[in-house]
């Protein structure tokens, strides 16, 4: 039967799966992490040239590579390579990128807040929004409102997300001179400058998700909605706006939380566009110079922080769905 | 016999689409509007895609060019008639891919046992984990960017997400009572996957579906805003908006039309999938 | 005199700057804005863009790869020598840099430079800068063309000695490039900057920003006059000129033809071209089929529509090349070569006779090679006209330069303006150079290169460089349409800009001779 109050035991076996299942993550974390340093460095190591040519670029004669080759170890073979990264990784020690000639651990310190104050005011906005345009039109499902919400939610997602920014930029900008056409990311701005810096670039990410999440929701909530167990609330005379708090949501949290986990992790680095546009330093622009200067050990600690961003992301959504449905706990 | 067969056919699809809602029937027009122009649209276009035709650039509405000049003077219309095919063909079949594969997986993951589910959890964790485009750029720069492989590039990119999202909510299914019914009447995985999680799964998926293909557009057009894709003089809906973003200030149609295309074929098949009858008969029938 | 060197030739001077030029009692020169219009204002900072920024910036200007590199190098280190509007070669650090045999070369060094760390500038200073290019460990980038400084010693606290290994009249020209520019010696930290230039190194972020300061001990009195510069690189050629239009920046280099309709339009913004002899070349190897096959690259050759890809891709911010690499405007520019016109037929003509109507054959063309792609696109649709198929393939910008230039008997190239018509003769055309593109070998042209090189006389210089000229257009395997002018935008309060024809931001040194008037 669809019980959904959540009794002080179900709470508490509840937190006891939670935290098992949080045990258990730790340890496939660690196995996927691993993966994907496999993964990016076979597919790089496919990628035509090498960081001591790129560096050199144009102007390369062949001893010159070669030497720069030998300086940086990449006459090494793949294996070795490989391990060796692996070797200073497990002892806490991602490497020297090779272009910067600086520890990987200095560039990426001057970019990941940056890209996690990107991420976390882009949330900040579209996550309540999204649940709220999401649970708003389920509920109201198959009326005006929620078909000109729906072809708005679409048409959010449907517009490329350049020419979002680039028409942002040219309104707010160019024309009307509110905003920074760029992001001037300095230690003495104010608060209003931050602002108005972060505005554009929030808004075009935020278009993106807010739609996304919104119509999973609404997919999600509608699913339950069909449920009998709801038709019978209603019946009973409970009020629409109650049935949808205690007894749809926490049914359909699991997919919701999972969706936005999802879109949530796109956040870091999928934001590449907007940083280019905007010319953001953060993460994602990071990782594409790395993948463009054949900087292994950069492109490497990169991939692993949007892996652990993504895994953690999901560990907090699947904790989220376990604690809100009790059919889940014994598992 | 076959006659009437075919002409029983028709009245019930004639029947079929004008039970649609409105904006069901929108939809359907723009589906066909935009599947006529990817098969037919290079033979109606006025002029070869890559030839240089107009003396100005980034020209307006013109009887001579309909929706006006690129930024190479070449005709929009021709562009974005020969275009439609790549990113209707592409993004389709792609869409396609990524979801059967992705729900598939999905649900062989949630009626198999712990291993099945974690390896494959894993692994496609690992693949989600790296950010999409970044992962379409590698491969593309690794592997090169002919038709069959951005097709298989771009589903690659979202089996992860599909299957994701799949698994969740055939794994929130497989708990739900007539499911365990099932299972003790002695029914097969493959037929609890099939008849009694799928269609109740199906409402979600089919808006994911929607929502992959309207990423698989945008990824294209992405790839192309990172300067790789489908190859001159050719270009993808994308492609023409990407290389026509300078015009943009002086709004001309050479960028506007294939935005509105983008946006009128991404919304067009969503309203439609959006619309279409007999799922909610089948999720309100179970239980 | 006979021997002596160009610019102490009083005639020169005054023959090639022309009118609006003075040089000060120091050999120093102003733009022409600033005479008789108004005079440079102290203060001001701007913030100017450049088309690259990556953590790959550098502060040594060994390494300088890229625009953005050369501009930073300016703004700090100052060289022995410094161009002037005819990409001419100027005294700098150097008072006078004079030889007899174009072999030997004695340099003066002005007296009393000091380094920004207050260190005075000896020619201790300028032998280790200049050998220091040789050395492996550097990874100079200029190393080849360093092959050629045989010897370098200080003959006194202010005087150095240049021995070449061949004699090379073109020694001072070489000596302004950015990579030349001289540091303290013993240098290690390029952190930060400590040389002699206009401004010194405030902040230095590679991949974000670099922050100069106005040098108050510069060695020119007066400059520079900008109390502050920052420096960013914006790579989205759009969102850079968004920046400028909306007053977020005020300086922009590499600005796209299409985007000039928006700058001309704007009250408060204009437009630098410079012409200079940067080019992007169609490459037909010479060591492959079908492409080494002569008539198939007179085709070609007269299958360019210079026109059309000097009106459409380049909106007329163009010259039109002839299938050589001295532009216009070059001293050594010869004017009587006659121009290859666009001729279909005649293309048709040698296509046959190299028996490849109906072929099929792929050119590679990328981002990284500006325009190259769009060239691409009008050979194809101009080749299908005369039976040639042509296969566009578009790669990504990154590692082409190491994977497909002249790796394929198609493709293109892109080549940076050079300061003097040896070094480009000797970097692309030689037979032997490691970037002869085509693969060509004339050894008439190399005769004649070398020749050239340490040839005093002018009148002759110009008589055999005109001849290379026409091998290169006649034989060589490359197709030249046009010459690609830089374009920079800027507020129009940012006074003093003009042209220097070895790049855009005045050959990436403007910092020094702009003042803001706002």
């Amino acid at each position: 039967m669809a019980s959904t109050a959540m009794t002080s035991n179900g709470t508490r076996s509840g937190m006891r799966t939670a935290l098992a299942l949080i045990a258990k993550r730790l340890g496939s974390a660690v196995l996927t992490l691993l993966l994907v340093s496999m993964v990016v460095f076979t597919i790089s190591s496919l990628l035509p040239g090498d960081a001591a040519q790129e560096t050199l670029g144009q102007s390369a004669t062949p001893e010159q590579v070669a030497a720069l080759r030998h300086q940086l170890g990449l006459d090494q073979p793949a294996h070795l390579r490989y391990l060796n990264w692996l070797g200073g990784m497990l002892g806490g020690n991602p490497g020297q990128s090779m272009v910067a000639n600086m520890p990987v651990s200095e560039v990426i310190a001057d970019r990941l807040p940056n890209s996690l104050v990107l991420a976390g005011l882009t949330a900040l906005v579209a996550v309540p929004l999204a649940l709220f345009i999401g649970i708003f039109s389920a509920m109201h499902r198959g009326t005006k409102l929620d078909r000109g919400l729906n072809i708005a939610t679409l048409s959010m997602i449907a517009v490329p997300e350049f020419l979002v920014a680039t028409i942002a930029v040219l309104i707010f900008a160019v024309k009307l001179r509110l905003l920074p056409s760029i992001t001037l990311v300095s230690e003495e701005a104010s608060w209003g400058e931050f602002l108005r810096s972060y505005a554009m670039p929030v808004m075009t990410l935020a278009f993106v998700v807010v739609a996304q999440m919104a119509r999973m929701t609404r997919a999600a909530v509608i699913a339950q909605l069909n449920q009998p167990y709801v038709e019978m609330a209603m019946l009973k005379g409970v009020r629409p706006g109650r049935i949808v708090l205690t007894h749809v949501l926490p049914n359909a949290i699991g997919p919701i939380v999972n969706a936005m986990a999802l879109s949530l992790s796109y956040l870091l680095g999928g934001a590449i566009i907007v940083e280019t546009i905007f010319n953001y330093p953060g993460l994602a622009s990071l990782m594409v110079n790395a993948v463009t200067s054949r900087d292994m050990p950069l492109l490497q600690a990169c991939a692993m922080i949007f892996c652990a961003a993504y895994l953690l992301l999901v560990l907090i959504a699947d904790v989220v769905a376990i604690l809100a449905n009790p059919r889940l706990r014994n598992q | 016999m076959s006659e009437t067969a075919a002409a029983t056919r028709a009245i019930r699809a004639s029947r079929w689409a004008s039970s649609l809602p409105l904006s069901g029937k929108i939809g359907l027009a723009l589906v066909i509007f935009w599947l006529l122009a990817a098969i037919f649209g290079p033979m109606l276009a006025p002029y070869p895609v890559g030839a240089f035709v107009a003396y100005d650039v980034f020209d307006g509405f013109s009887a001579a060019h309909w929706l006006g000049s690129d930024y190479l003077g070449r005709d929009v219309l021709s562009r974005l008639l020969s275009g439609a095919r790549y990113t209707v063909g592409l993004a389709l079949a792609a869409a396609v891919l990524a979801s059967v594969t992705g729900t598939s997986l999905a649900l062989f993951a949630a009626v198999s046992g712990r291993w099945v589910d974690e390896g494959l959890s894993r692994l496609m964790d690992t693949l989600i984990s790296i950010p999409s485009k970044i992962f379409a750029l590698v491969l593309v720069a690794a592997f090169g960017s002919s038709l069959a492989l951005l097709l298989l590039i771009a589903a690659i990119t979202y089996v992860p997400g599909n299957y994701r999202i799949a698994r969740a909510l055939a794994v929130n299914l497989n708990e739900m009572d007539y499911v365990q019914v099932a299972r003790t009447r002695g029914e097969g995985r493959a037929y609890i996957a099939r008849s009694e999680i799928l269609p109740n799964m199906i409402h979600p998926m089919l808006a994911d579906f929607g929502l992959r293909f309207v990423f698989i557009v945008l990824l294209l057009s992405g790839l192309s805003f990172l300067g790789l894709g489908v190859q001159p003089p050719d270009a993808d809906l994308g492609s023409l908006v990407r290389e026509n973003i300078s015009g943009l200030g002086e709004g001309a149609p050479a960028i506007l039309m294939p935005a509105l295309a983008i946006a009128t074929l991404t919304v067009g098949v969503n309203l439609l999938i959006d619309a279409l009858p007999g799922r909610s008969r089948r999720i309100a029938g179970e239980g | 005199m006979a021997g002596d060197l160009p610019f102490t030739r009083r005639e020169l001077l005054g023959g090639a700057i022309g009118a609006g030029f003075a040089a000060t009692a120091s050999g120093l020169l102003l733009p022409e804005a600033a005479l008789g219009q108004q005079r440079p204002k102290r203060g001001g900072s701007i913030r100017a863009a450049t088309l690259s920024s990556s953590t790959a910036d550098t502060l040594d200007p060994a390494k300088g790869a890229l625009s953005t590199d050369y501009v930073r190098h300016y703004m700090f280190y100052s060289g022995l020598t410094q161009y002037d509007r005819q990409a001419a070669p100027r005294p700098a650090l150097a008072e006078s840099i004079e030889s007899r045999d174009q072999t030997l070369w004695r340099v003066k060094l002005r007296k009393g430079v000091v380094f920004h760390d207050g260190g005075p500038l000896t020619s201790a200073d300028v032998v280790w800068s200049l050998l220091r290019h040789k050395l492996p460990g550097t990874a100079s980038k200029v190393k080849t063309v360093a092959e050629q400084i045989a010897e370098v010693k200080a003959a006194g606290p202010h005087e150095v000695l240049i021995r070449l290994t061949g004699p090379n009249a073109d020694l001072p020209a070489i000596l302004a490039q950015s990579h030349f520019l001289i540091l303290r010696k013993g240098t290690k930290d390029f952190r930060t900057a400590n040389g002699t230039g206009p401004y010194t190194c405030a902040q230095f972020k590679p991949g974000v920003r670099t922050v100069a300061v106005r040098n108050q001990n510069y060695w020119k009195p007066g400059r520079p006059w900008l109390d502050r510069i920052e420096l960013i690189g914006i790579p989205d050629e759009v969102s850079r000129v968004n920046a400028l239009l909306s007053g977020d920046v005020q300086l922009i280099m590499a600005v796209n033809p299409r985007s000039t309709k928006r700058i001309m339009g704007s009250r408060s913004h204009n437009l630098l071209e410079t012409r200079s002899g940067l080019y992007t070349d169609l490459i037909m190897r010479q060591d492959s089929l079908p492409t080494g096959n002569p008539h198939f690259v007179l085709a070609m050759k007269y299958l360019l529509d210079r026109e059309l890809i000097k009106r459409a891709l380049f909106r007329n911010y163009a010259t039109i090349a002839n299938d050589q690499p001295i532009p216009p405007g070059h001293r050594y520019y010869r004017a009587d070569l006659p121009q290859r016109p666009h001729d279909p037929d005649r293309a048709r003509y040698h296509l046959q006779k190299a028996g490849l109507t109906g072929v099929r054959l792929p050119v590679f063309a990328s981002p990284a090679a500006e325009g190259s792609v769009d060239m691409a696109s009008v050979l194809q649709e101009y080749g299908s006209r005369i039976g040639l198929k042509l296969a566009v393939n578009r790669v990504p910008a990154d590692g082409y330069w190491s994977t497909h230039w002249m790796k394929h008997p198609l493709s293109f190239g892109n080549t940076n303006p050079r300061p003097t018509a040896d070094l480009i003769f000797s970097l692309f055309y030689k037979s032997d150079a490691a970037w002869n593109e085509s693969g060509w070998k004339n050894p008439r042209f190399d005769r004649l290169l070398l020749e050239a090189r340490g040839e005093p006389d002018e009148a002759r210089r110009k008589q055999l460089y005109g001849e290379m000229q026409g091998l290169v257009h006649q034989h060589c395997g490359v197709g030249i349409p046009v010459f690609i002018s830089s374009l920079d935008g800027f507020d129009r309060r940012l006074k003093g800009l003009s042209a220097i024809p070895i790049g855009g931001f005045m050959g990436y040194a403007f910092a020094e001779h702009v003042w803001w008037d706002g």
